[in-house]
C-alpha cells in the first residue's frame, strides 16, 4: 500500500472545500494504486467499492447485457468513480476498466464509510459530486432517447474537445484513444454506423483522423449536429 | 392546495427516512408541507428553476424527460414512499427533468430555503439523502444501458417487471399503453404489438387501464446476474 500525499488531494477542486482535519483523515486512510492498461479495477455487481480518484489515465466505465456493452463514461485525471453503491450498499452498478496504465487515490468501504460519518463535509462534498454525475447520467439518457447517431457522436466529440482538447493551428486536437467499437459502445451503435459516420464528418470538413489523434477543424459545425434531437 | 401538519409517523412511510432518530424525523415534520395535485397535473417543469425535495404520499409521479420536438422519455415513475428533487442543491439550479401527476397525489414537501440548513446542519439526513441520490444512479446507469443496448422488447419487459404491483397473487402493472411507451422510450402503437405478443404466449393478461403478469420468468432480460429493485 502506498501512502499518497497532502498535495494530490489539494490539486482536486472538490477538496477544497473540506477543512483541513477531514483532509488529513482523508489522507490518512486514502492509499494509492495503479492498474495496467486493460485491468478491471472492479467489476459490475460487485459488492460495494470504494472510493477511487483518478491521478493518471483514463478509465471507462461500463455495463454489459448478453454480448454488449454500454459505456457510461470515460474518466479523466481528476474524476473520480466507485462507491456510488456504498450508501444503499448494493452491488456496483458498473465495471470500471483501466483503459490506460492508470494510477489512482483509493479508500477502501469501511473506511470512507467511517470518515463519511465523522466528516459532515465530506459527506455533504460526497453528495454533491454524487448530484453532478446524476446529472451526468439523466444527460446521457436523455441523448439516447432523442438524439441520432450523429448527433451523439458529435456530442462526445465536442466533450471531448472542451475537456482535454489541445488548441494547435491545424485544429482542436484529441487523442484518439477509443476505438471504433468502443466509440460504438458509448453512443449506443454499432461499430460500422460509427465507421460511416466519421468518414461523413470528415468529408464534409469537420474532423481529421489520423493514427493517434481526431483533429476538430469545424467546432461550431459539430456543435450544432451536436444539439440536434431527432422528431 | 392543503396545508396541515405532518407527523413523524407520516415520515416514517418514507423508506429512505427509516433509519432517522426520532428527534431529527420530528424537526424534518416540523419543515414539511403536504400539497395534492389532480391526476395529469404538472408538479415542476424541465428547465425550471427549483428548489425542494418532494417526498410521495399517495398515488403515483411520473419523472420524464421531453425532447426540443416533444417527445417523451420516461426516467422513472414514483411511488408513495419515493422521493425526487433536491437536484438544485448544488449548482444545479434547473431542474433536469419534469414531474407530473399520475393519480390523485399527496406530495410531502421540503421547500428549498429548509432544505439548505437541513443538509447544512444534520449529518443525518444528508446520509439520507446519499442513500436517495445513491439509489437514483443505480436507475438512471441502468436505464442508460437499456436504451444504448436493449431491444425495445427488452425495456417493454422491463418497465413491466420494474412498475408491478406484486402484493397480488399475479403481479399487475397499473400502467396505459401510453404511459409504458413513455417508460420504455418507444410509442404506443409498439406497445401495444408487444402485449399483444406476449398475450398470445399466455405470458400476460391484458385489460384495460392494466396488465396482470401471468408469467413472470418468460420476462427475461438481457442483463446478467442482477436482482431487480421492484421496491
Amino acid at each position: 500500500m502506498v501512502a499518497i500525499r497532502a498535495e494530490m488531494l489539494s490539486e482536486l477542486t472538490w477538496m477544497q472545500k473540506l477543512t483541513s482535519g477531514t483532509v488529513r483523515a482523508f489522507e490518512a486512510s486514502a492509499s494509492l494504486v495503479a492498474y495496467p492498461s486493460g485491468a478491471a479495477i472492479f467489476r459490475q455487481d460487485d459488492p460495494p467499492t470504494g472510493l477511487y480518484i483518478l491521478r493518471s489515465g483514463r478509465v471507462k466505465l461500463c455495463r454489459q447485457s448478453r454480448a454488449r456493452k454500454q459505456i457510461l463514461a470515460l474518466l479523466m485525471p481528476g474524476d473520480w468513480f466507485g462507491a456510488e453503491s456504498l450508501p444503499t450498499d448494493s452491488p456496483s452498478p458498473y465495471k470500471a476498466i483501466a483503459r490506460t496504465p492508470v494510477q489512482s487515490i483509493y479508500i477502501a468501504p469501511q473506511p470512507l464509510r467511517e470518515l463519511l460519518s465523522s466528516c459532515p463535509d465530506l459527506q455533504e462534498t460526497f453528495l454533491e459530486i454524487t448530484a453532478q454525475r446524476l446529472k451526468q447520467y439523466v444527460s446521457l439518457v436523455h441523448d439516447l432517447a432523442f438524439r441520432d447517431v450523429s448527433s451523439r457522436l458529435a456530442a462526445v466529440l465536442v466533450t471531448r474537445a472542451n475537456r482535454e482538447g489541445v488548441v494547435t493551428d491545424g485544429g482542436i486536437c484529441i487523442e484518439r484513444l477509443l476505438s471504433q467499437q468502443e466509440f460504438a459502445e458509448m453512443i449506443g451503435t454499432a461499430r460500422e454506423v460509427i465507421n460511416r459516420t466519421f468518414r461523413r464528418f470528415e468529408q464534409s470538413g469537420m474532423l481529421q483522423i489520423t493514427s493517434t489523434s481526431i483533429i476538430i477543424l469545424d467546432l461550431d459545425s459539430l456543435i450544432e449536429i451536436a444539439q440536434q434531437e431527432t422528431s | 392546495m392543503i396545508n396541515r401538519q405532518i407527523s413523524i409517523d407520516d415520515l416514517r412511510e418514507i423508506a429512505s427516512l427509516e433509519d432517522m432518530p426520532p428527534q431529527q424525523l420530528d424537526r424534518l415534520a416540523s419543515v414539511v408541507m403536504a400539497q395534492t395535485y389532480s391526476p395529469g397535473q404538472l408538479i415542476f417543469l424541465e428547465g425550471e428553476a427549483s428548489g425542494g425535495l418532494w417526498f410521495v404520499q399517495k398515488g403515483r409521479v411520473k419523472i420524464v424527460k421531453q425532447s426540443l420536438n416533444g417527445r417523451v422519455m420516461g426516467l422513472c415513475m414514483m411511488n408513495p414512499g419515493k422521493c425526487f428533487g433536491s437536484c438544485p442543491l448544488f449548482s444545479i439550479d434547473h431542474n433536469p427533468a419534469t414531474a407530473q401527476a399520475v393519480d390523485e397525489v399527496t406530495l410531502l414537501i421540503v421547500p428549498p430555503e429548509r432544505l439548505q440548513s437541513l443538509v447544512r446542519d444534520d449529518p443525518q439526513f444528508v446520509s439520507a439523502l446519499l442513500r436517495i441520490y445513491s439509489q437514483r444512479l443505480l436507475h438512471l446507469a441502468r436505464l442508460s444501458e437499456s436504451l444504448g443496448v436493449w431491444t425495445t422488447g427488452d425495456r417493454i419487459n422491463d418497465c413491466l417487471l420494474t412498475y408491478a404491483d406484486y402484493d397480488e397473487a399475479h403481479p399487475v402493472v397499473r400502467l396505459t399503453h401510453e404511459k409504458l411507451a413513455d417508460l420504455a422510450g418507444t410509442v404506443r402503437e409498439v406497445v401495444t404489438r408487444h402485449l399483444s405478443s406476449l398475450e398470445q404466449e399466455r405470458i400476460i393478461r391484458v385489460e384495460l387501464g392494466q396488465v396482470t403478469i401471468l408469467d413472470i420468468s418468460a420476462l427475461s432480460l438481457p442483463c446478467t446476474s442482477e436482482k431487480l429493485n421492484r421496491a
